[in-house]
């Protein structure tokens, strides 16, 4: 009997029948993803129902140096679903069983939630209690879970949209097996009454090392909600040409620094918003060779009523009345431009793009943006998240850079910048056919490309295709990956939770 | 998803069109977390790309199916909810009802298995059948427990009080002045069992100026032989419906109010290749569709709270979400989405007959959802789903278009004649709801 062996059965002593997975199905499909360095076969899963069977677990993978590798809901497609960063590591699915809301505080707008609790189970529970607060969904897959998303530094587009941020309280079995909580939770009593509602408190803060790192499983975390606004209304611009990127930018900042608007300001190209509306008609023709012409893009943008770049936003209030001050003020404000034509909130309902914005604006998980996976067959998929500052000058230069290594490269430039005061992320999707080796290769070489390309300017990737870790975490100084990787020894000292993730371990 | 079919394998029309459909698919595993089946086994075959990877792997070796195989196919309710989430929109439904017809053309079930789908093919889709042998099963209830499980099953879902009433082809006029005629599917067991959904169907529909035709030889639609993997009988019912259809003229749309039904009409075109199926495809409409067109008459100052279920083949079959919301609001009623709307019911056909405890899990879990609302009442728009639902739960359970025809001016619907009630809510003011958001029945202080 192998290490391996061992280790499998002795979990499955410790958390019962059923609780581990090794037939070749399961095998095969939790290794698969849509990156373009092939599938990562686990050794087995295994489904912890509980923090307790999550310590026992993490124990027994120190007793028989054993890799693991947590995933919540395994939604995290793009940059990695359930496939771990390398082979014959031992997934812990915590999705399965580990699925629970443990608490909503309807006064303090707070919940408390499990590793496989996604958008959709906190929206229905929400709706359920009477639609009384709103939580910040991300515009991917409603079953995403709430604590991967987090922990991954993902983000929605209300005011609430720093998910990590808005997080207060997390629960964690470290890689040696102990439980640690965080923030009020670390007082040593059996009644915690801020650990959901204080996130400095006395001591380090510990929370932001398990955010994009491997030092342990986080089992339990707080969310903030916010009382859900009778009337969400949002409203919308088109603007014709490219370059009209500096201007928006331009424009967007003020209306955030004052804070004017209380929603970050999606701004997305033409591809990113009809992507999601059907496939490529040039892809045949070119055999995935070529980018999309201009001539492609403008019946695009003609068809679906967009221009070359769209932004929305929206505000909250009593009633559509009340706002109608606040959106004439918008409206006048992006009319200096001379260019943007409005889409106010009735007619971007009719616009299914639009519509994606209007329900993450509103806290509801839609499916509507998935569609841009099906842009090009294949099943290829790796997102690339650098960020710009908010200066117009600057993000057109990202634009014109990465535009170009997309056509070098035969992609489609497919990209959503949302617009915070001071920063913006840049959403960039590269949808492949994975089964071309070809093209494959070609989308590789454009994601290492451009992060060489905006990394000699200075900017760096928010979150990454797992595949890229490694390489991403070469790109920083030394004195950062020393640093990183002596936390790691100090907490997981045997490396067993999720070696390679985050380049750490 | 590549494939390895041969030619000779090719050549034949379900193969070419399943390979077709395989190869779309790409594993981003969307459809794995809401699939029910995997939901709750964890097991990959019993998840949508799982069964496809099974269904391929059958096809391209040909011959008699895997048990293992028919196992995990057996196991999908065809709730389509896969279909719903698929980022590439793989055409699981025709697929999994290629592997269907397969596996039953193909594989050798036990004999009891045999006798009880040729039992259930041979009587559910005849409404007088049907209703004899729910009074048969009523005389064997006191040997319940000697029977086969599944058999035990059957006779206790007869059990649930019945109002068979058939209807006769005719015209029913409009009231008043004729603003549309429509035909409408009669159904085959919803006759059986509950007789109301056609009464209140008409009734609600003449009241608003439609004149009803019920078309002589038309009865069911085929859906139940279908999701039985009995392509042949499914086809030959759905050409009786079309031909019989096909004689009544001038007519502007046809009506179904069983969804599981409806889904199946409105695909006509595909089953049959036919023009006259394809156009009769194109103009079905689910009962709400239709009623949503028509400006309602509503009677009603009963605020009743209603946990409205979407079946699995209005949401995820024909995409028919906000008209039953939308209708039942405004015939007076408070709305109230169930948590986990993507999921199946468990009743998926004759899914609850087969799987009896897949069923009964699902079952459970839909009325504990729907009980957790605190609603006066369920509404659906598919028996099946109110047989399925009404085992497990005491609140009654009625049909969408009983309550708008309860609001309309009809009569208190038979499922709550002799149920206390209580005294509905006061209407709230008007909230105004906005595009893609619901508003609030209530906040947090602030607003």
């Amino acid at each position: 009997m192998s290490t391996m062996d061992t280790f499998f059965a002795a979990t499955e002593k410790a958390l019962g029948s059923g609780s581990v997975n090794r037939s070749e199905e399961t095998i095969r499909r939790y290794g698969e993803n849509t990156m373009a360095g092939g599938d990562k076969r686990p050794a087995g899963v295994v489904y912890p129902s509980s923090t307790a069977q999550v310590q026992a677990v993490v124990r027994l993978a120190n007793q028989y140096k054993t890799p693991l590798y947590p995933v919540s809901t395994g939604q995290n497609i793009g940059l990695g679903s359930r496939s771990a960063p390398r082979e014959g590591q031992v997934v812990v699915d915590l999705g399965f069983k580990m699925n629970r809301i443990l608490e909503i505080d309807e006064k303090l707008a707070f919940a408390v939630v499990e590793p496989g609790v996604s958008y959709q189970n906190l929206y229905d529970e929400l709706v359920r209690r009477g639609n009384k607060l709103m939580l910040d969904v991300t515009s991917g897959p409603p079953q995403g879970g709430m604590i991967g998303n987090a922990l991954d530094k993902g983000a929605g587009y209300t005011p609430y949209f720093d998910h990590f941020g808005f997080s207060c309280g997390l629960e964690i079995v470290l890689g040696n097996g102990d439980l640690l909580r965080t923030g009020d939770g670390a007082l040593d009593s059996e009644t915690l009454a801020n650990w959901h509602t204080s996130k400095y408190s006395f001591g380090p803060i510990l929370d932001g090392i398990f955010a994009q790192s491997n030092y342990g499983i986080v089992t339990r975390m707080g969310v903030w909600l916010l009382p859900k606004p009778p009337v969400v209304r949002s409203f919308h611009f088109a603007f014709p040409d490219d370059a009209d990127l500096e201007q928006i930018v331009e424009l967007c900042r003020p209306m955030k620094l004052s804070n004017f608007v209380p929603t970050l300001f999606r701004v997305s190209n033409d591809l990113y918003l009809c992507g999601s509306e059907g496939e490529s008609v040039e892809y045949a023709a070119s055999k995935g060779k070529k980018s999309i012409s201009d001539e492609g893009r403008k019946a695009l943008q003609k068809k679906h009523g967009l221009g070359a770049w769209n932004l929305s936003g929206a505000f909250y209030g009593p009633s559509m009345a009340a706002l109608d001050p606040m959106i004439q003020r918008v409206v006048d404000h992006f009319g200096q431009s001379k260019k943007a034509t409005y889409i106010p909130h009735e007619e971007a309902g009719k616009i299914p793009p639009l519509q994606v914005a209007i329900n993450a604006f509103s806290g509801i998980p839609s499916l509507g943006e998935l569609g841009l996976l099906k842009w090009r067959p294949g099943g290829g998929n790796l997102w690339f998240l650098p960020g710009t500052p908010m200066d117009g000058k600057v993000a057109n230069e990202f634009q014109t850079i990465c535009r170009g290594i997309y056509e070098d490269h035969g992609m489609d430039y497919m990209v959503m910048n949302v617009c915070g005061p001071r920063f913006a992320r840049g959403l960039h999707v590269m949808t492949f056919n994975r089964e071309d080796a070809d093209e494959r290769a070609r989308a590789d070489a454009c994601y290492r490309k451009m992060s060489e390309a905006v990394g000699k300017r200075g900017v760096f990737v928010g979150r990454a295709p797992v595949d890229y870790h490694d390489f991403h975490m070469q790109q920083a100084m030394p004195a950062y990956r020393n640093a990183c990787n002596g936390i790691k020894n100090a907490l997981d000292p045997e490396n067993v939770i999720a070696p390679g993730r985050y380049g750490i371990g | 998803m590549q494939t390895s079919f041969t030619e000779q394998q090719l050549a034949r029309p379900e193969i070419r069109q399943a390979d077709g459909i395989l190869r779309t698919c790409v594993h981003y595993g969307f459809c794995t977390a809401t699939c029910p089946t995997y939901v709750l086994f964890r097991d990959e075959n019993d998840s949508p790309r799982g069964r496809i990877d099974l269904i391929r792997a059958m096809l391209e070796k040909g011959g008699a199916p895997e048990r293992k195989t028919v196992h995990h196919l057996d196991r999908c309710l065809s709730c389509l909810s896969c279909v719903t989430t698929c980022a590439v929109k793989v055409d699981y439904t025709h697929l999994i009802d290629i592997a269907r017809t397969y596996i039953e053309k193909h594989y050798q079930r036990p004999l009891g298995e045999r006798m009880l789908r040729l039992m259930l093919a041979k009587t559910l889709p005849y409404p007088r059948r049907f209703a004899a042998a729910m009074r048969f099963a009523k005389l064997v209830r006191p040997f319940e427990s000697l029977l086969p499980k599944r058999l035990a099953n059957l006779v206790q879902l007869a059990q649930r009080e019945a109002r068979t009433e058939f209807v006769s082809p005719r015209v029913f006029p409009a009231a008043g002045a004729r603003r549309l005629r429509v035909l409408l599917l009669a159904g085959c067991a919803q006759q059986a069992l509950d007789g109301e959904i056609n009464a209140a169907t008409i009734r609600v529909l003449t009241r608003h100026g439609c004149e009803v035709v019920i078309a002589e030889g038309a009865g069911c639609c085929g859906a139940l032989p279908l999701h039985m993997g009995r392509e042949e009988e499914g086809r030959a019912l759905a050409r009786k419906n079309v031909a019989s259809w096909a004689r009544v003229q001038d007519v502007d749309a046809m009506v179904v109010n069983a969804s599981g039904c409806g889904t199946t009409v409105k695909d006509y075109g595909h089953l049959l290749e036919t023009e006259d199926g394809k156009r009769i495809g194109a103009m079905t409409r689910d009962v709400t569709e239709i009623l949503e067109s028509l400006d309602l008459q509503v009677k009603n100052d009963k605020y009743y709270r209603v946990a409205y279920h979407d079946a699995c083949s209005l949401q995820h079959g024909q995409r028919v979400m906000a008209p039953p919301r939308d209708l039942l609001t405004k015939a007076g009623f408070e709305v109230v989405d169930l948590p986990e709307r993507h999921f199946c019911c468990g009743s998926a056909g004759t899914y609850n007959l087969l799987q009896p405890q897949i069923a009964e899990t699902l079952g459970q879990r839909k009325a504990s959802h729907a009980e957790s609302l605190d609603p006066d009442f369920i509404a659906a728009g598919n028996l099946g789903c109110m047989v399925q639902i009404g085992r497990y739960t005491k609140l009654p359970v009625l049909h969408t278009v009983s309550l708008i025809d309860w609001a309309t001016g009809g009569p208190l619907p038979a499922a709550l004649r002799g149920v206390n009630l209580r005294e509905p809510q006061p209407k709230p003011k008007a909230v105004e709801v906005t595009a893609g958001a619901t508003a609030p029945s209530g906040d947090s202080g602030f607003w």
